[in-house]
């Protein structure tokens, strides 16, 4: 009763207040909804500790500096009020000692409203200007990845297919946004053959913005699936912005999957699309799915490709098809695509086996959308292993069609008929539990009330023969 | 949902091993299950038994802060009528726990010698491992061999002495009389510990008599043993009631000379086996499961069975043995009723996760009860009357 009272006044407090921040990345929205709906502050940092950035320094500092300001003053109020008369002076005093807490997180956020007004925005318009220029002199080829998902994956088999044979440079990691554009143009020296940059869409207009910057000669759109709910309306707000990529790229450079059914409906007819079965002619066939890695064969009138690449999942025939068609496209001859496919390798948190101990572990941690839950599920389904145990907290950002997803989600694990299901607990879970329930799942369900103990122990749960799929996990943030 | 009491700590030399084992390998994955409520009972060092549930949490014990912890805390008392109930006093009120089965992690003396089970046999609740009489016997390496022996199950050529014999003989007498019945090298162990405190190996008479004092210090029965020839040392974890389950047999790997001494096995992580391809357990590295011939893979673990059954252990145990690797032939050397960390690395590699562990561990206890409830312990007499 006394906790969340207590942690409002606890010397912690100003750093609790800026690891919010810095976890919400100073989306000021996201962080007032969070500082809105939390009640005990000492359950806030969990997951991860604050990163000391200069700006975390500095916002940190400050709210320490301005809480003791503040008790300092409300004590010279009482003591004023006390001993010199001063009218009001301990009813002052105490408001003033009481309030600190309560008036400064949001304080802070006018405080970076005005720094955002007068520094950042400048900045980020001049930023983008450079990069624009930047890009408009760059004559090579320009990919553009965008979509719901996918769009790191994706970015990365082109940088390892195509930089066989050509000079090939990409956005690192999953840096997405204009400020990670702008950094990105500032290292091109200008003999790069293709640039791959990745679009991280999360607000309207995102994409045509980034478009006008980087001004793509070609672009991929990995799928269409519910994420960043809380600034899209709806889906189809979402697939108006991915769509508005046609303004920039003629519609034959833009390359669609096929097998995103969100997606489909928006597909035009002039696109070409790919998916696990066809893509730019080349038709798809002998496929085999197993734990260390994908195989397919791709046949295009006499073109024979037999590729054999460490991924997993069949979600990744498609794509992983397309960036060997474009290869081919590009001028890459028949073994060096075949090479280069070899070489390609789980990236770390999606779709990533490793052994442990015995059993097999596939880290799918950073998937974030249904999609993506799908695809896992139906590798749990396919692989053959003595116990099966799915782990998930669901998926964040789901907005109104948050109980239908979930409730759709329990449906697929139980259909996955995994031995053990794990669910962190959350606003999703009930959701995912009807799901399972309504799907008759027959295995045992664990509800985990504390996430960040429960994978600190994960390695005491599985034992050789086992297969563990985790897919998805949430930030503090979300909890 | 049921109440488990996880016994840990305890007045023996391993004490904090004890604590390892209850929280990482015990407390833990019951815990992960979410099927039963886990009720810490630490008996610290000073022999006061105490129940918080902070006494969860390892980094209580790691920051060196447990006794100013306890000092703020009474001492729990314990109720061993219908049952086992804890009753302790929370910061308003004194308050009850009603046991439904209890987990003893403790090692050692005064725990896996048979004295807590005494204890909960005295209660009728359900516990988890060897129960009073198998433990006793097992924790007892002289009588652990005689026993063997008289199964026809081989061991090496031992003698024993009590610290009694010290009356009637020097230290240098026992060592002499050693020395004219048994080859060197040899093995000086006190007869019931774990964790191998306390043993040495010695080649020499000088040696042997420190050897025999340093026993002495840890126990009133010292083992004196000759050293299997072209050893090959292994250990078998296993589960069960009637039917044991073998895990696999794991072998600690060592250089030629060194033997797995407390310190290879909890503070140097193993490092004396240099370099090899093996896992670290918190036992220290070791082979599991371990690269023998097929045939002697199988004497070593009918063997470890046979051992598991003649002894009537139950619940999980583990079989130590020692294996002349020129002659094929192996040799029964001790049984540990409560291994370390319950070797959940073993069982782990075998397909059997800590959790699953545990939760098979449980169910045997309460199998075990049950048919212990089944047989008949009063019947009424008219004995007092004649009186």
């Amino acid at each position: 009763m006394f906790k969340p009272l207590t942690s409002l006044y606890s010397y912690k407090f100003p750093k609790v207040i800026t690891y919010m921040l810095q976890v919400s990345e100073y989306d000021l929205w996201n962080y007032l909804k969070w500082l809105n709906r939390t009640r005990d502050f000492s359950q806030i940092i969990k997951r991860k500790q604050l990163v000391y950035t200069s700006k975390s320094k500095l916002i940190y500092g400050f709210l320490a500096v301005v809480f003791i300001l503040q008790i300092l003053f409300g004590l010279t109020l009482i003591y004023l009020g006390l001993f010199q008369h001063l009218s009001g002076g301990i009813y002052f005093g105490l408001a003033t000692l009481i309030s600190y807490p309560i008036i400064w997180p949001y304080l802070i956020v006018v405080g970076l409203l005005v720094v955002k007004i007068l520094i950042i925005n400048p900045q980020t318009i001049n930023n983008n200007l450079l990069a624009k220029k930047k890009f408009q002199e760059f004559s090579g080829i320009k990919i553009a990845v965008l979509g719901s998902y996918g769009k790191t994956t994706m970015k990365e088999l082109l940088l390892t297919v195509l930089s066989a044979a050509k000079n090939v440079e990409a956005t690192p990691g999953n840096q997405n946004v204009a400020a990670a554009h702008y950094n990105f143009s500032q290292l091109i020296k200008g003999d790069e053959d293709i640039l791959i940059i990745e679009y991280g869409e999360g607000r309207k207009k995102d994409i045509a913005k980034f478009a006008q910057i980087t001004q793509p000669t070609h672009a991929i759109i990995t799928g269409l699936a519910p994420v960043h709910q809380d600034h899209y309306k709806n889906l189809a707000q979402q697939a108006d912005d991915l769509i508005s990529i046609t303004n920039f790229v003629s519609n034959d450079h833009i390359f669609a999957n096929l097998e995103s059914i969100e997606l489909k409906p928006y597909i035009s007819n002039t696109f070409k699309t790919y998916n696990r079965e066809r893509v730019m002619g080349w038709k798809i066939s002998d496929i085999k799915s197993q734990i260390n890695g994908l195989s397919f064969k791709m046949t295009k009138k006499d073109q024979i490709l037999k590729l054999k690449s460490p991924l997993i999942g069949r979600h990744l025939i498609g794509p992983l098809a397309l960036v060997a068609a474009l290869a081919d496209y590009f001028g890459l001859d028949q073994k060096t695509i075949e090479s280069a496919a070899s070489q390609t390798k789980p990236f770390e948190h999606r779709m990533e086996p490793y052994e442990l101990n015995g059993a097999m572990i596939v880290d799918d941690t950073y998937n974030g959308n249904i999609e993506g839950i799908k695809a896992g599920l139906d590798l749990l389904k396919e692989l053959k292993f003595k116990r099966k145990i799915y782990v998930t907290p669901g998926l964040v950002d789901q907005g109104q069609k948050s109980h239908e997803i979930h409730f759709l989600i329990g449906q697929l694990i139980a259909k996955a008929k995994p031995d053990r299901v794990v669910l962190m607990n959350n606003s999703t879970t009930s959701s995912i539990q009807a799901g399972l329930i309504n799907e008759a799942f027959k295995g045992e369900l664990i509800i985990e009330n504390e996430p960040l103990r429960f994978y600190q122990n994960l390695n005491l749960m599985f034992a050789k023969g086992d297969l563990v799929l985790l897919q998805n996990d949430w930030p503090d943030n979300y909890y | 949902m049921k109440t488990v009491l996880v016994i840990f700590g305890g007045q023996s030399t391993e004490h904090d091993i004890s604590i390892i084992t209850a929280i990482n390998s015990i407390i833990k994955p019951l815990e992960m299950t979410k099927k039963f409520s886990v009720v810490p009972l630490y008996i610290a060092k000073n022999g006061n038994w105490y129940y918080h549930p902070r006494l969860k949490d390892l980094s209580l014990f790691r920051s060196g802060q447990v006794d100013k912890f306890l000092s703020k805390i009474e001492p729990v008392k314990i109720g061993l009528s219908q049952g086992l109930n804890i009753f302790y006093r929370n910061k308003i009120k004194n308050q009850k726990i009603k046991v439904d089965l209890v987990f003893p992690a403790l090692h050692g003396t005064k725990g896996e010698d048979g004295a807590l089970m005494g204890l909960l046999e005295m209660a009728n609740v359900a516990y988890v491992g060897c129960d009073m009489p198998a433990s006793a016997v097992a924790m007892n390496k002289v009588l652990s061999k005689q026993l063997a022996q008289v199964n026809q199950i081989d061991t090496s050529e031992f003698m024993w002495f009590k610290k009694a014999d010290l009356e009637d003989q020097s230290l240098e007498k026992i060592a002499q009389k050693v020395k004219s019945k048994l080859k060197f090298p040899l093995f000086v162990k006190p007869a019931h510990l774990g964790s191998s405190i306390g043993i040495s190996r010695v080649k020499e008479l000088p040696d042997l008599i420190n050897a025999i004092e340093l026993a002495f210090y840890y126990d009133d029965l010292v083992l004196i043993e000759e050293e299997v020839p072209n050893l090959i040392e292994v250990t078998l974890p296993i589960i069960g009631n009637q039917k044991p389950q073998p895990a696999y047999l794991e072998r600690p790997l060592l250089k030629a000379g060194d033997f797995f001494d407390f310190k290879t096995k909890y503070l140097s992580g193993g490092k004396k086996s240099g370099g090899q391809k093996t896992d670290q357990t918190s036992q220290g590295y070791s082979e599991v499961p371990a690269k023998l011939d097929k045939k002697l893979y199988k004497q070593a673990e009918d063997l470890g069975v046979k051992v598991y059954k003649i002894f009537s252990l139950s619940g999980i145990a583990r079989v130590d043995m020692l294996i002349d690797a020129k002659l094929q032939k192996v040799y029964f050397n001790e049984i540990n009723p409560l291994p370390g960390s319950l070797y959940a690395h073993n069982f782990q590699k075998f397909g059997i996760s800590n959790v699953d562990l545990v939760i098979q561990l449980i169910d045997l206890a309460f199998d075990k009860f049950q048919d212990n409830q089944a047989v008949q312990k009063v019947f009424s007499t008219n004995y007092l009357t004649q009186f």
